[in-house]
């Protein structure tokens, strides 16, 4: 043990949220007897500014180097504690935090034990600060470009935002065109405005702006670096690559849908006149509505959820179906205003702005709705001789408990929406994690939205969830905003808590280069050994635990600080107070 | 089986009356309100679904729009303004329709022009018929006794033979609505012996209109209740008392008390119907079909030209009464021909007849599900 250690130890009561059942002032006269403590206080806040300036008082009056805070998680207030310390001339990195809030009192009710548990982490605390070490924060500068991935809507929209904000943008896309999957559809709901319109302005935007370099038929291969410093390799149709310095990278990949041949009963594929709500879409821009043969549709049956909201395809719902269904409504009875629509759906998911509005408006079309039980797919099937429709559907409906036969010449499939196909290839490039369904995932799904865990790649759009174009254009907006607040500070602070592997200990075995979620750890052939990128590094120690010739040391989790701490913890549990 | 749907039959009903069907979209206000929509018969949501899809032969065979009385509250409640109460009123036309088997009370639905011009055509006969007949036999002038331009006991007879006449159709249209909505239903076994059991209920309902009277507002049921009343003894009173009520001057109060009574309740309950549906005053005067408007005015017509001709027959303006006479029955004939059997006075017979049914079907479904919850050792064993 250290001795000569000077330690300060601080126990906060959070009003009565500790305590009400830890009692602080036992646990701070346990400590105050350790013999590296020199002084041990209890609070009613802690973290209130006299809280603050208490620590900091006492680190100039009693000459300490080192202090404990026992108070809430240092997910909360640890940063508040970092800044206790600088302000009295102390390295931020020389606190630890033991949580005897949401660990002891908020979790137990015998005040007796919840009070021991809080003593023995606190002491844990003590032990473990006696081994830290000053770190330094360091800084690296930000390259202001930015790459942005998909020339769909939220892709030209980021670029577009970025470069009227004055910044440069390399804009990606894998085909030969703008415009994405909007790009493909006819109107949209639930204005029915034109989805050209709303692309043609961006997609001029963009390919006019001389601060935004469109990469058509391309994508990107490779990303090396960190948040501010990254270079992008980029593949285009010849074979060639070109690399950007870029600070950012924004994913606007967008979805697939749903193959409609998986559901077997709808018929896609088997009937000429089963179609997709795409190929619908195509059939209306082209103002040639009718069936396989040629003829005028009288029936059109429009069947909701296909693949999406099943446990056998996707769970999830695609949000934008519904919506899309009921513009068809519209758009068919003005196209061929003798034709009756039907509508088979699950539930009715018109949310939002103008959505109930255009549900009330189809309704008053006369567009039949039936609603089947999820899972219960309606099934198509030829009609039979005599009957004056080329398909019938049957769908065993819910509000009427009765099984029907509806009539139909066209049935369109709201296909739902999926993750690409290329999606884990791009979440490998760019070092972002998927869910089980393979959507990029955020940061936080409510308060980072449009963040990743890897600093500096931003994601918008349905390539995170299926969404709708405002959703979209939000997401879309909100990323651009994110890197311009990057930029405006043109320097990025990279955290001092980072892995580090002793070169003369690696084998250059690479098991962390694989287990690595950050793709931190690049292998050098040359040396033979794996080494750290500090600025792409999380410190979450997955690579300490896993090196076979524990090479790899995290800075401020080093294998002594734990080990203390857990003997600090195991040191008074056989003496209950 | 399953059930072809018939994306057309709402634009038939709409011929009837029934008008933002397809604004409903089943959050159930309407049944929830209604005091009588029970667990065996779920009304107006679910013959509002019926409609919906089209389900011809289900709505065809559904007793619930009769055991509705339109108060109106499930329109008031209807969030999408799917007017429920009124697609339930345009069923009752389309179903009389359906029992009818002339086909000629759907084309007097379908089209007024139709049924307006059968009403004039057929009192046009009338009145060519009794003035020719009366000229033949008769003199103008003299209203009762002997050389009468028409004579009671002879214009009687006609009275029966049209009675007859009318009760075999309406009869035939009656076991129609039997076969439609209990008969034909191979989901339910009514035992023969229900029938005997429970036929006391026709008589009830038609007299009391009890289950009317169970409706929140119980205003309409009054006025309803009157209406009918008053017409029930105007027409026990001719087919029945005639002799004490035809020869004048003096006048019989035993009888006449009631036919007093009788009329003004006619006219009192005319007058306020149709105020009632040109003001709008209650919510199931909002929407009035073209029947609607003729039932009232010819129930009016016939009321006033009534009590027209009885003043002035005591009067001794005889020759005014014999003229006023002919007037009454070319509007008692035609209203009774054309709207007994085939249009809404055809509910006289419908509507007790519906809560006879449907209470012997409720029966015979509660009966069944008992036995299904019944454990079975049968089927335990096998």
């Amino acid at each position: 043990m250290n001795d000569e250690c000077r330690i300060g130890v601080y126990i906060c009561n959070c009003g009565t949220n500790i305590a009400k059942v830890v009692n602080a002032e036992r646990v701070c006269h346990r400590v105050a007897d350790l013999p590296e403590v020199a002084c041990a206080r209890t609070y009613k806040y802690m973290c209130s500014n006299p809280g603050q300036d208490m620590i900091t008082q006492d680190i100039k009056e009693h000459g300490l180097d080192r202090v404990v805070v026992a108070a809430c998680s240092p997910r909360m207030h640890e940063p508040t504690f970092r800044k206790a310390l600088e302000a009295a001339g102390l390295n931020p990195f020389m606190l630890e935090m033991a949580n005897i809030r949401e660990q002891c009192s908020w979790v137990h009710d015998d005040p007796a034990k919840a009070t021991a548990k809080a003593a023995d982490l606190t002491h844990a605390a003590v032990r473990r600060v006696a081994r830290h070490q000053p770190l330094e924060k360091q800084e690296a500068p930000y390259t202001p470009a930015t790459m942005v991935l998909g020339g769909g809507i939220a892709g030209l929209t980021v670029a577009v935002e970025l470069a009227d904000a004055g910044q440069h943008v390399h804009l990606i896309e894998q085909e030969g065109r703008l415009g994405g999957n909007v790009g493909r559809v006819d109107l949209t709901a639930p204005y029915l405005d034109s989805a050209r319109d709303l692309l043609a302005e961006k997609i001029v935007q963009a390919e006019t702006n001389p601060r935004i370099d469109v990469h058509l038929r391309s994508t990107l291969t490779d990303l090396q670096g960190f948040v501010g410093n990254f270079t992008g390799t980029v593949t285009h149709q010849d074979g060639s690559d070109t690399e950007f310095p870029v600070g950012s990278v924004v994913v606007c990949t967008g979805y697939h849908e749903f193959d409609a041949t998986r559901v077997e009963r709808l018929g896609y594929g088997k009937h000429l006149d089963v179609i997709t709500s795409f190929e619908l879409e195509q059939r209306l821009r082209s103002g040639r509505l009718e069936t396989a043969d040629g003829r005028v549709p009288r029936y059109v049956s429009i069947v909701h959820c296909v693949g999406s909201r099943n446990v056998k395809y996707h769970t999830y719902c695609s949000r934008v179906c519904c919506m899309t269904a009921l513009k068809y409504g519209h758009e068919i009875k003005s196209a061929l205003p003798e034709a009756m629509v039907t509508d088979l759906y699950v539930d009715m998911l018109s949310f939002g702005k103008g959505g109930e509005d255009l549900y009330r408006r189809t309704s008053e079309l006369k567009t039949m709705f039936l609603m089947y039980e999820k899972e219960d797919y309606p099934v198509v099937r030829a009609a039979e001789a005599g009957d004056d429709c080329g398909l019938l559907v049957q769908v065993r409906e819910r509000l009427s408990g009765e099984t029907i036969d509806v009539p139909a010449d066209l049935v369109v499939l709201m296909v739902g929406m999926q993750a690409r196909a290329d999606s884990d290839q791009v979440a490998r490039t760019v070092g972002i994690s998927q869910d089980v369904e393979g959507w990029f995932i955020e940061s936080h799904p409510k308060l980072a939205p449009v963040s990743t865990p890897t600093e500096g790649v931003f994601i918008a759009g349905c390539c995170q969830s299926p969404k709708d174009i405002p959703d979209t254009v939000a997401q879309a907006r909100a990323a651009a905003a994110m890197v311009l607040g990057y930029i405006a500070q043109g320097k990025v602070e990279v955290d001092a808590r980072y892995a580090q592997i002793d070169g003369d200990l690696c084998s250059g075995c690479r098991v962390c280069n694989e287990l690595c979620p950050y793709t931190a750890i690049a292998y050098d052939p040359d040396e033979g050994r794996s080494d750290v990128q500090s600025a792409l590094c999380k410190a979450c120690g997955t690579c300490v635990a896993a090196c076979p010739s524990g090479a790899i040391a995290a800075r401020h989790f080093t294998d002594e600080q734990i080990l203390e701490q857990i003997e600090g913890v195991l040191a008074w549990s056989s003496s209950q107070p | 089986m399953a059930i072809r749907a018939n994306p057309h039959l709402i634009d038939e009903l709409e011929k009837y009356g029934a008008q933002d069907v397809v604004k409903c979209y089943h959050c159930g206000n309407c049944s929830a309100t209604c005091p009588f929509s029970g667990d065996v018969f779920v009304f107006p949501r679910k013959s509002m679904r019926y409609l919906q899809l089209g389900l011809s032969s289900r709505l065809q065979g559904n007793l619930e729009p009769w055991l509705c009385y339109y108060c109106g509250e499930c329109s008031e409640e209807c969030p999408r303004g799917a007017e429920p109460g009124e697609t339930m009123m345009s069923m009752r036309r389309w179903l009389t329709a359906r029992y009818d088997f002339t086909g000629i009370s759907g084309l007097f639905y379908r089209s007024a022009k139709a049924e307006l011009l059968a009403i004039v055509l057929v009192a046009l006969l009338t009145g060519l018929g009794l003035t020719l007949f009366g000229m033949a036999q008769g003199d103008i002038n003299i209203y009762d006794g002997p050389g009468a331009f028409l004579p009671a006991e002879k214009i009687h007879v006609f009275d029966w033979v049209m009675a007859g006449v009318l009760v075999v159709l309406l009869g035939i249209n009656c076991v129609r609505m039997w076969w439609y909505t209990v008969g034909a239903d191979k989901e339910v076994r009514i035992p023969p012996g229900e029938y005997i059991k429970q036929l006391f209920l026709v008589p009830w309902h038609f007299i009391t209109q009890h289950r009317y009277s169970q409706c929140d507002r119980k205003q309409p049921w009054a006025v309803h209740l009157v209406l009918m009343l008053s017409y029930l003894t105007m027409l026990i009173l001719i087919m029945f008392f005639l002799h004490r009520v035809q020869h004048g001057p003096a006048i019989d109060w035993k009888a006449h008390a009631f036919g007093y009574l009788a009329a003004a309740g006619l006219v009192g309950t005319t007058i306020y119907a149709l105020a009632g549906r040109v003001r709008k005053t209650w919510t199931h005067y909002q929407h009035s079909h073209e029947t609607d408007w003729i039932f009232l005015v010819l129930l009016l017509v016939v009321s006033v030209t009534g009590i027209i001709q009885h003043v002035l027959h005591r009067g001794g303006w005889t020759t005014a009464a014999n003229v006023v006479y002919i007037a009454h029955m070319m509007g008692v004939v035609p209203m009774l021909v054309l709207e007994v059997p085939f249009s809404k006075w055809s509910h006289m017979a419908y509507r007790p007849l519906a809560m006879y049914f449907s209470t012997m079907r409720e029966k015979a479904l509660l009966a069944e599900e008992e036995t299904e919850e019944r454990p079975q050792p049968a089927a335990q064993t096998a």
